[in-house]
């Protein structure tokens, strides 16, 4: 066959002209990239009509997110809006992070949950995706016993792929059941075949990383991370571009003139088990 | 939600993946592909490559027939990720300009369904074939060896004993392609073919008889050519060739025409329609025929109907009442109208109302749900047009409009027949609900003694024909106006409600007799019929004529998949009518797309006329369609054999119960593309048994991409390519307001392997298939000269290229409508975002080859882009749409006046009508009362497809098996709880099994859910689980095993019990108008197990 393996080098000349954000991954850590400043990222959406874009939620968020991202870090409160009354049960969102993310079976960052309410002919279903919270006061990072899972400064609650053990606390911990464990499971294992598309690296916290057992994520924790990679890249998270019904909103809620600020600051806004004091940063509009 | 198993207690290294790969490796499934490193460094921040333009190809999705944009995203060359294509309407709202570059649109992701993000396990399905597979054993027996390509091409070419190793049929002989294709000069084709119309056309018994000796007389020479002397009008044996697809698209469409017709010769090219709403789209084509001058017959008739069908335009909308509609999960389809409902249902713009036995996710949402008795939705209709007239709630001066001139000058784009008056014959029948006389014909001029008038007609070659028009009539004031109506000057508006006599003829408007119609019930009788409340058909009657033109019904199968599909069709395109809806923001649309096929004048590439030898086959075809059996040579009295569609085509579940019966001929080798009619069809054990019988088809050679249901039962099945492998013309679907071309293009290496036909390398694919056979042969149309004009046709691009260069010239003949030539940076990215794909796919010299060079530029800007799609703001015309149906829409079919039931031998209604469920009898079906309580319905979930999806391991996840649906009211009266295993039986599957002949016999079984959201005495299953091949199984190929995967087969798939029709015995019910099958009209029992 022929070679057509993509080198380190060619990765690294990518990543240059791409000029990403100063954004890092690891508080305490920085990254070579760090320097590079804030400037625009691939997208540029200046050059689209104004009126197109206006209309569009998708665009209006990535316009949105752009703007964030110039930002400092700090100054950044993603947030998301699952508006109910939008979202039709399709869970084109569950899967689009499958593949972004190559989750195996058993691991699932996205779920969304189909429940019938009523009784004959009065009756109606009412669909839920449950993402990771992104809570102020995640009660699954105070349980790590090697500090793996943190908040960021910009709030999207991460773990550590590298300093992870695998033991599970958080996943226990959280009263959302958001995180799951990697067991390293291939969908097509016992086929005639396993495919190379489960084992490709993929880009979480914008590093890669391949499947291959005894090398994390497989064996420890993993969770919805806003998809960090693809929004410093200064796209949107996977689950809110493939949206079909158009009912997953995201952006940085610190920033008055996003669409979410607009959501957020409505009446029928609302959070999961406020009660807990964990005060998610995804919301719900249920009606 | 998928459950977590046990971590796997030894890592699986890579090296292991490479020895299971290799383990099967030559045989099935993808080969393995290169992939990165994984084994470098992973500590260091890497770059996000996905949204780079490098490393995208904008193409189309088919996991299911949506055909939504896709951006394919590639990591050297492996497709990882598929989303949705942000130029295209389907998968963004509003989509991007076109003139968008391909590195800004690169960084925008559009929305697309989870089946189309799943895409990626349907290329890289472990289980797909990549070399021919020819049947090692019995039938269905799942005994297969691999062979050469050119040898399995020779074999299927030339005939013979090749089958000698199989027991049974050591002496079988089979007859090669080249047997079959014995008429070959395209002047006697056509010579015959109309020798045979003149047969058809003579009235009497004598005079027919004697067209028949004239006709062996004249062709004495080629009777031995003929599939039967007697009966010349069954064509010639090239008609033995019979072709049957499933899902078959623009381009791919073309290629396998021009082998199998016009270079084959063969009438039998025949597609799945009727399986799907053959009888939304054939009440369409009559619904569109227009009464105009006919270029070929050189005189006026009804015709130019088109195949088509409507839906609304949920963009513009205030009311939209769905009905067997569901566009959240499937309807042509989510991606694109999903947005437009929940942002109209937020902003507060639109409110709908769901008619559907079961609470779908649609109808969780709705303002109101219906959920109406299945087989009633015609009454509901009807009832609702009762209520529209009565309330006078239609648009009077829409419906005032009989012809062009008067829609015009109302700035209305179509206009109906409402108004025109209909003759009332003396003879008994009461179709109209009137005593003793039934509509028949319209009144013409010529009966009030008025003279036809005299019109010439240029041709399109320039030659001027005269003709006469007897012209119509509609009553204004008291008075008989006479119009012709496409009349673009003189204005005709006529009364609406006319019951009277002129010149001595009794007449009554259309709307006069579809207002009886519609009152033969009162509205309570209309109500109880459907099982619904008066009130709610009252309150969705007022809401629908609240909204002047922003308000329309949309239906789809819940419609027409019923034995009255084709009237259930038409009345609610009726109440439609009733408010002017069509052509109009928020009603009733059509689709448009740019011609691919270069029909259009000016065209660079006309692919039809390049042929250098064409024939137009001619003959009865086997499905009996298009053609009344009163005028054939084999019209035997009533009832017919079978029987005869002469208002539709492509009638799936016909064909092979008539190959079965040998009606109205025998077949000698059958190719089956893209298709599964055991899995598919109502009844599919009744398919399946005539694909399994070797002697009424000799020679079944299947096209797919892996051992299917009904490929299963092959001789050979040729490897195809998946959807992401190659090239095809997807086309659009009504509720699609832009004019577009989506283009499906390759966008990774094959994964079948490659072969060679006219010294050319090329994957395996059916394109291959035909170019290799016609080499062998020496059929034309293909190889060098293929074109004529002396263009060669060697490989698929040397097709698919030029048909891309006509989407890009555009379709005005001056080329005003190109698009821009691509600039050097785009032609850069086009050539390295297909760096990776081989070069038996990807050779750029030949693609440049395939078309001149001027138009070079234009196919790399429609390839960057995925196709050509109109800007956003182009689909508009004031409060209109811009891409206007803009003719004549019937809603009194005249047409049918004259056309008879091949079974009854008594006439069809030619206007909206409410028919009882019935049999081809036209009696009605009493299995209630013995005891199969409960009506069986089918729908479908967004996480399957028809019957294609299974492979798709993270769609599993979401809906591992399927379910029998019932109400808690049937739940308790059955003694069935959550969970509880069920066999579903019906009067004709008493037993409740899948009998697959030599693959045994399976119980149709699977698990109950109890739910509050389905009408009790209604019970649901979703179609696309049960399978019993598709890699659920184990086969045998080459002496080895390939073990089955057990989540594959899963769940429940009962289309074996559905209603066999008592007296055709071999096929389901169906819908003898317009086709379509009956999906919803059987009862069922649960047994528990």
């Amino acid at each position: 066959m022929k070679e057509k393996k993509m080198k380190r080098s060619d990765f690294l000349k990518l990543a240059a002209t791409a000029t990403v954000t100063g954004a890092f991954l690891k508080s305490g850590k920085t990254s070579a990239k760090e320097e590079i400043g804030a400037q625009a990222i691939e997208a540029d959406l200046s050059k689209l009509p104004r009126e197109i874009v206006y209309k569009n939620e998708l665009l209006r968020m990535q316009e949105d997110l752009l703007r964030a991202l110039k930002k400092p870090l700090k100054e950044r409160k993603w947030s998301m809006v699952l508006d109910l009354r939008r979202c039709i049960g399709c869970s084109a969102c569950t899967i689009a992070c499958k593949a972004e993310n190559v989750l195996p079976p058993g691991v699932v960052y996205r779920p969304v949950v189909d429940e019938e309410i009523g009784t004959y002919p009065k009756v109606t279903r009412r669909f839920i995706p449950r993402p990771c919270m992104q809570c102020e006061n995640p009660p699954c990072t105070p349980v790590c016993p090697v500090k793996a899972t943190h908040k960021r400064e910009d709030g999207i609650v991460v773990v550590d792929y590298e300093r992870c053990i695998g033991c599970r606390y958080c996943i226990t911990a959280c009263p959302y059941n958001a995180r799951s464990a990697d067991f390293g499971e291939v969908y097509t294992e016992g086929t005639p075949i396993v495919q190379d598309y489960e084992l490709r690296p993929n880009f979480e916290y914008k590093k890669e990383w391949p499947r291959k057992h005894g090398v994390s994520p497989i064996g420890n924790a993993r969770k919805c991370h806003f998809c960090i990679h693809r929004i410093e890249e200064g796209l949107l998270p996977a689950c809110v571009t493939t949206c079909i019904g158009g009912a997953t909103y995201f952006g940085d809620n610190n920033d008055t003139d996003s669409l979410v600020s607009d959501l957020i600051a409505r009446p029928n806004i609302t959070t999961l088990k406020s009660e807990l004091g964990t005060k998610p940063k995804v919301y719900y509009i249920w009606g | 939600m998928e459950k977590t198993r046990a971590f796997l207690e030894k890592p699986l290294s890579r090296k292991k993946f490479l020895q299971l790969s290799g383990a099967t490796g030559a045989l099935l499934g993808a080969g393995l592909m290169e992939s990165r490193d994984v084994l470098a460094d992973n500590k260091k921040e890497v770059s996000y490559d996905l949204n780079k333009a490098k490393n995208i190809i904008n193409s189309v999705c088919l996991q299911c027939n949506t055909g939504c944009s896709i951006k394919v995203k590639l990591l050297d060359g492996i497709c990882v990720k598929i989303d949705g294509n942000p130029y295209s309407p389907w998968t963004m709202w509003p989509h991007i300009p076109y003139k968008t570059s391909i590195n800004e649109s690169a960084a925008i992701d559009g929305h697309i369904c989870p089946k189309g993000q799943s895409g990626i396990q349907t290329l890289y399905d472990p289980y797909r074939i990549r070399k021919v597979l020819k049947r090692a054993g019995k039938r269905g027996e799942n005994k297969w060896v691999s062979m050469p390509f050119e040898e399995a091409v020779k074999e299927i070419v030339n005939g013979g004993k090749l089958f000698s190793n199989v027991a049974g049929e050591e002496n079988r002989v089979i007859e090669g392609l080249k047997d079959i294709w014995v008429l070959r000069d395209p002047k006697v084709f056509k010579e015959m073919s109309a020798d045979i119309k003149e047969i058809w056309h003579a009235k009497e018994k004598d005079e027919k008889q004697k067209k028949i000796q004239e006709f062996r007389e004249k062709y004495k020479e080629h009777l031995d050519k003929l599939i039967d002397p007697e009966h010349p009008d069954f064509g010639p044996k090239n008609n033995q060739l019979l072709w049957i697809h499933g899902r078959l698209k623009g381009g791919r469409s073309e290629f396998f025409k021009r082998f199998i017709q016009d270079s084959f010769g063969s009438t039998n090219f025949h597609g799945h329609t009727t399986v799907c709403q053959g009888s939304l789209y054939f009440t369409g084509k009559a619904m569109s025929d227009q009464f105009d001058f006919d270029e070929k017959d050189k005189k006026a008739k009804w015709g130019a109907g088109k195949k088509f069908y409507w839906q609304g335009d949920l963009s513009g909308a205030e009311f939209v009442i769905f009905v067997g509609a569901s566009p959240f999960e499937a309807n042509y389809g989510p991606p694109y109208r999903s947005n437009k409902l929940t942002e109209g249902m937020v902003s507060g713009r639109l409110k709908y109302a769901v008619v559907d036995p079961r609470l779908s996710k649609t109808a969780a949402k709705a303002w109101k749900w219906l959920p109406i008795k299945p087989g009633a939705e015609g009454a509901l209709a009807l009832a609702m047009i009762s209520w529209v007239i009565e309330n006078k709630r239609y648009d009077a001066t829409y419906l005032a409009n009989a012809n062009k001139a008067a829609a015009k000058s109302d700035k209305e784009p179509t206009w109906s027949n409402g108004c025109w008056l209909v003759k009332m014959s003396a003879a008994g029948g009461s179709a109209s609900g009137g005593k003793d006389s039934k509509p028949g014909e319209f009144l013409r001029a010529s009966d009030l003694g008025i003279e036809k008038t005299k019109k010439t007609k240029t041709l399109k070659d320039g030659t001027e024909v005269e003709y006469e028009f007897d012209n119509f009539v509609c009553y204004s004031n008291g008075q008989a106006v006479t119009f012709y109506p496409n009349d673009s000057e003189t204005s005709a508006e006529g009364d609406l409600f006319v019951d009277t006599e002129v010149n001595g003829i009794k007449v009554k408007s259309a709307l006069t007799l579809i207002r009886e119609e519609a009152q033969r019930y009162s509205l309570e009788g209309w109500a109880k019929l459907c099982g619904l409340d008066v009130e709610d058909i009252i309150a969705v009657s007022q809401e629908f004529t609240s909204h002047g033109k922003r308000a329309c019904a949309d239906i789809h199968r819940g419609v027409s998949q019923h034995t009255n599909g084709f009237y259930n069709v038409l009345a609610w395109y009726t109440l439609n009518l009733l408010i002017g809806n069509y052509d109009w923001q928020g009603g009733m649309s059509q689709a448009s797309t740019y011609d691919n096929a270069g029909e259009k004048e000016g065209k660079p590439y006309d692919m039809g006329k390049m042929h250098p030898k064409k024939i137009s086959p001619f003959g009865i075809s086997l499905i009996r369609h298009g053609v009344k059996y009163e005028e054939t040579t084999i019209f035997a009295g009533y009832p017919a054999k079978r029987p005869w569609f002469p208002m539709a085509s492509d009638v799936y579940q016909e064909i092979l119960p008539s190959v079965q019966d040998a009606y109205p001929y025998a077949i000698k080798a059958l190719i089956l593309y893209m298709g599964t009619p055991a899995y598919s069809l109502p009844a599919g054990q009744t398919q399946l048994n005539v694909l399994a019988d070797i002697n009424k088809l000799p020679l079944f050679i299947a096209s797919d991409i892996t051992i299917g249901e009904s490929s299963m039962y092959a001789d050979y099945i040729i490897p195809d390519l998946s959807y992401l492998e190659r090239w095809e013309f997807q086309g659009s679907h009504p509720s699609v307001i832009w004019k577009v071309q989506p283009v499906r293009q390759p966008a990774v290496s094959p994964i079948p392997e490659e072969v060679e036909a006219f010294g050319e390398r090329m994957p395996i694919s059916l394109e291959a298939f035909f170019l290799k056979a016609a080499e062998l042969i020496e059929l034309p149309g293909f190889g060098k000269g293929g074109f004529k004009g002396g263009l060669d046709l060697r490989r698929p691009e040397d097709y698919y290229l030029k048909m891309a260069a006509n989407v890009a010239f555009g379709d005005e003949k001056d080329g005003s409508k190109a698009v821009a030539d691509a600039d050097e940076a785009e032609i850069g990215a086009f050539i390295d975002s297909r760096r990776n794909l081989s070069k038996s796919v990807f050779d750029l010299e030949k693609w440049k080859q395939a078309v001149s060079p001027e138009l070079w530029r234009k196919v790399v800007y429609v390839l960057n882009r995925g196709g050509r799609f109109d800007d956003f703001e182009k689909a508009f015309d004031g409060k209109q749409l811009k891409n206007k149906y803009g003719k004549q829409a019937n809603m009194y079919l005249e047409k049918l006046v004259k056309i008879k039931n091949s079974i009854t031998g008594k006439g069809f209604p030619s206007l909206p009508v409410y028919l009882p469920i019935a049999d081809a009898q036209g009696n009605s079906l009493n299995d209630e009362k013995e005891g199969f309580d409960l009506n069986l319905i089918t729908y479908r979930e967004i996480a399957q497809c028809k019957s294609r999806t299974i492979s798709n391991y993270w769609l599993l996840g979401l809906l591992p098996e399927n379910f029998i649906l019932l109400n808690s009211q049937d739940a308790a009266r059955l003694g069935l709880k959550n969970g509880d295993k069920v066999k579903v039986t019906s009067k004709t599957n008493p037993e409740g099994i899948w009998d697959l002949k030599e693959a045994g016999t399976t119980p149709m079984e699977g698990r109950v859910k109890v739910i509050e959201g389905i009408r009790p005495g209604v019970t649901a299953f979703s179609l696309g689980h049960g399978h019993w091949a598709y890699g659920s199984r184990d086969v045998l190929v080459d002496g080895q095993r390939i073990a089955g995967d057990k989540r594959r087969g899963k769940g429940i798939h009962a289309n074996a019990a559905m209603r066999i029709d008592p007296y055709l015995k071999n096929t389901c019910l169906e819908d003898l108008v317009g086709a379509s099958v009956a999906f919803y009209d059987t009862y069922v029992k649960l047994v528990k197990v």
